[in-house]
């Protein structure tokens, strides 16, 4: 009896945990179903009557296309950069090294509204104007921390006498990274992306301060719905965010695997 | 013939210290040449700078007459096996063994037919679909040699292969290389810090330490006659043991007082001084009885016996010095020869090692 009892309270505790982590995205899922004209949980009827209504509010849409673009290109910049900024911190000893890494780092203990006052400061004294563009760099300097998190880990399990193997076997520099290096810190890359992509996606404060009429984010677009209107639309257009993100980790996953990546960081 | 690999004077510093310290060497072609010292004694560190992976500080290393130290590593054609196999871990055995072969562009059937060959060569066929995480470490280590040799370079680099293996499998694994070096007849280095390995291995060793080439030599002479105190105390094990001159006579040759008997040795040294001796412990005859009355051999007591399986280790004592005897068991049985018991000691006056105080 004394024995099962450390795993009782282990199922317990996973229980909670999987309940606590589920639970809005279940409330969210099935209040979008409600017939009511006001959020409510648990939902009173079933309709798809929000899902059609989003047809009508075009803008929702156009936020998701604007968001995804500035997701997409904030996780391919942030994975390049973050990438060579992590072959240099690992591989290399250079002038004020701590303090290069120090600083790519410090987004993360700054506030982002700390941040993002200084940004738009910036923006405004070079004279920039808001545009996707302007939102991106915002992301990837937020983001580029998370990607070399990854990426240095996976680097720092690398053996590097596999690069010397293959110089030794006739391959140039640029073969052997992009033969050997890459191929095997891949999962960290990826991982970097993806993570840079949620950050993104999943960004208010910096989008809100480099808001214009027509740089307008999802997470943007659904705050300032919610100060004026407060109908299902809301659930129902987070629930589309959802199911595309369920689709897209199942279709990571298929493809690259790179949940098992994660787990044994890339050895 | 002639020499393959040749190092002129080489020199390397890492921080201001000096690493390898104006090293010269000659390798015959089809040789194996192994480089032995303990870590820190500069031989990867060579191994690298022929390989290409650190520059020459100064000096100048040939390949076949063409100096090759001021190319990268990767146009210097050398094949070289790491001490962690460095096989690409996302490759198939096929994909690694066929690397080289892929950046020479050699047509598509003409590596099939060198991998499966290669593979054949290190008792690997039908491995080609496997990962190197699915291969044991022994396994590994063949495929890396297969990757090494399939492109047939001009020189063949083992980098402590052996040192991540079992001590059964390394054994099987050492003369597996020696028996394809010498069928392709390629001319080896082999880094190694393991005194058993080099001298089973080798054409001739080089005995490395502090950054300078101590001897090199054939295996049994680096054993037999060790030329600096430093390769005596490092090959084998060796007895430390005092002798004072007592007489010098005019050919070269003395007589010493040693172990309370008189010995007559060559030497040079003058009257009365004290002179440092080696002797390797399995040189060492020891006897329960004296055959004759005129048996010249030392009375020594049995402190400690220690059973080694093939041969038995004593421990002699005599006036406070030790000395140590490895004998076999087949020529002495050990119950014959209790602890605590006398027993008569005979050194070949050949057998010692003169210390030369460098």
């Amino acid at each position: 009896m004394k024995k099962r009892l450390p795993k009782i309270l282990l199922n317990f505790v996973c229980t909670l945990t999987y309940i606590f982590l589920l639970a809005p995205i279940i409330v969210i899922l099935s209040s979008s179903l409600t017939k009511t004209e006001y959020i409510v949980f648990p939902p009173e009827g079933l309709t798809l009557r929000w899902y059609t209504e989003l047809i009508n509010h075009p803008e929702f849409m156009e936020s998701l296309m604007l968001s995804v673009t500035v997701a997409l290109g904030t996780a391919l910049i942030s994975m390049v950069i973050g990438t060579l900024a992590s072959l240099a911190v690992v591989r290399h000893e250079f002038a004020a090294k701590a303090l290069i890494v120090q600083l790519i780092g410090s987004p993360l203990l700054i506030p982002s509204v700390v941040f993002a006052v200084a940004l738009l400061q910036f923006y405004s004294w070079i004279g920039m104007a808001t545009s996707p563009f302007a939102l991106i760099i915002g992301h990837v300097i937020i983001s580029v921390p998370f990607v070399m998190r990854l990426v240095v880990a996976s680097l720092v399990g690398f053996n590097q006498s596999i690069e010397q193997a293959a110089m030794n076997l006739g391959a140039s520099n640029s073969r052997v990274f992009f033969q050997i290096t890459l191929p095997v810190i891949k999962s960290g890359v990826i991982g970097g992306a993806i993570f840079a992509f949620i950050t993104s996606f999943d960004d208010l404060t910096i989008a809100l301060f480099i808001i214009s009429t027509d740089v307008v984010t999802l997470p943007v677009r659904i705050f300032t719905y919610m100060q004026y209107q407060y109908d299902p639309i809301i659930t129902s257009v987070s629930s589309v965010i959802i199911i595309i993100t369920i689709v897209l980790m199942i279709f990571i996953e298929r493809i690259l695997g790179v949940g098992k990546m994660f787990a044994s960081s890339g050895k | 013939m002639s020499s393959y690999l040749k190092l002129e004077n080489i020199r390397k510093s890492f921080n201001k210290t000096e690493v390898v310290k104006d090293l010269s060497l000659e390798i015959k072609e089809g040789e194996i040449m192994s480089f032995l010292g303990p870590s820190g004694c500069g031989k990867s560190t060579t191994l690298n700078m022929i390989a290409g992976f650190l520059e020459v500080d100064r000096g100048k290393i040939e390949v076949a007459g063409e100096s090759v130290h001021l190319l990268p590593p990767h146009k210097r054609e050398m094949g070289m096996v790491f001490q962690n196999y460095a096989l690409f871990p996302h490759m198939t055995v096929f994909d690694n063994v066929a690397y080289g072969l892929k950046i020479r562009k050699v047509k598509k059937q003409e590596i099939r037919k060198r991998v499966l060959e290669g593979l054949e060569m290190v008792r690997l066929a039908g491995y080609e679909n496997r990962y190197p995480k699915e291969l044991s470490g022994g396994q590994q280590q063949r495929v890396s040699l297969a990757r090494a040799l399939v492109i047939k370079p001009k020189l063949l680099l083992l980098d402590e292969p052996l040192s991540n293996l079992d001590a059964k499998l390394r054994q099987e694994m050492r003369e597996e290389i020696v028996d394809i070096q010498k069928k392709v007849g390629i001319t080896t280095i082999f880094v190694t810090h393991d005194q058993e390995e080099a001298l089973a291995i080798s054409d001739r060793i080089a005995v490395m330490y502090d950054g300078r080439i101590e001897q090199v030599d054939i295996p049994s002479a680096i054993y037999n006659n060790p030329k600096t105190d430093f390769v005596s105390e490092f090959i084998g094990e060796v007895n430390q043991v005092k002798g004072k001159v007592l007489e010098v006579y005019k050919d070269n040759k003395s007589k010493i007082l040693f172990f309370g008997k008189e010995l007559i040795i060559p030497s040079d040294s003058s009257q009365d001084t004290m002179l440092n001796f080696f002797i390797r412990p399995e040189k060492v005859q020891i006897v329960n009885f004296r055959n004759t009355e005129e048996d010249t051999g030392i009375e020594m007591k049995v402190d400690k016996k220690m059973f080694l399986g093939a041969r038995t280790r004593y421990f002699l004592k005599v006036n406070g010095e030790q000395l140590i005897a490895d004998i076999s068991n087949t020529v002495l049985n050990p119950s014959q020869i209790q602890e605590e018991s006398t027993v008569i000691v005979h050194l070949n006056p050949d057998d010692l090692l003169l210390r030369k105080g460098r």
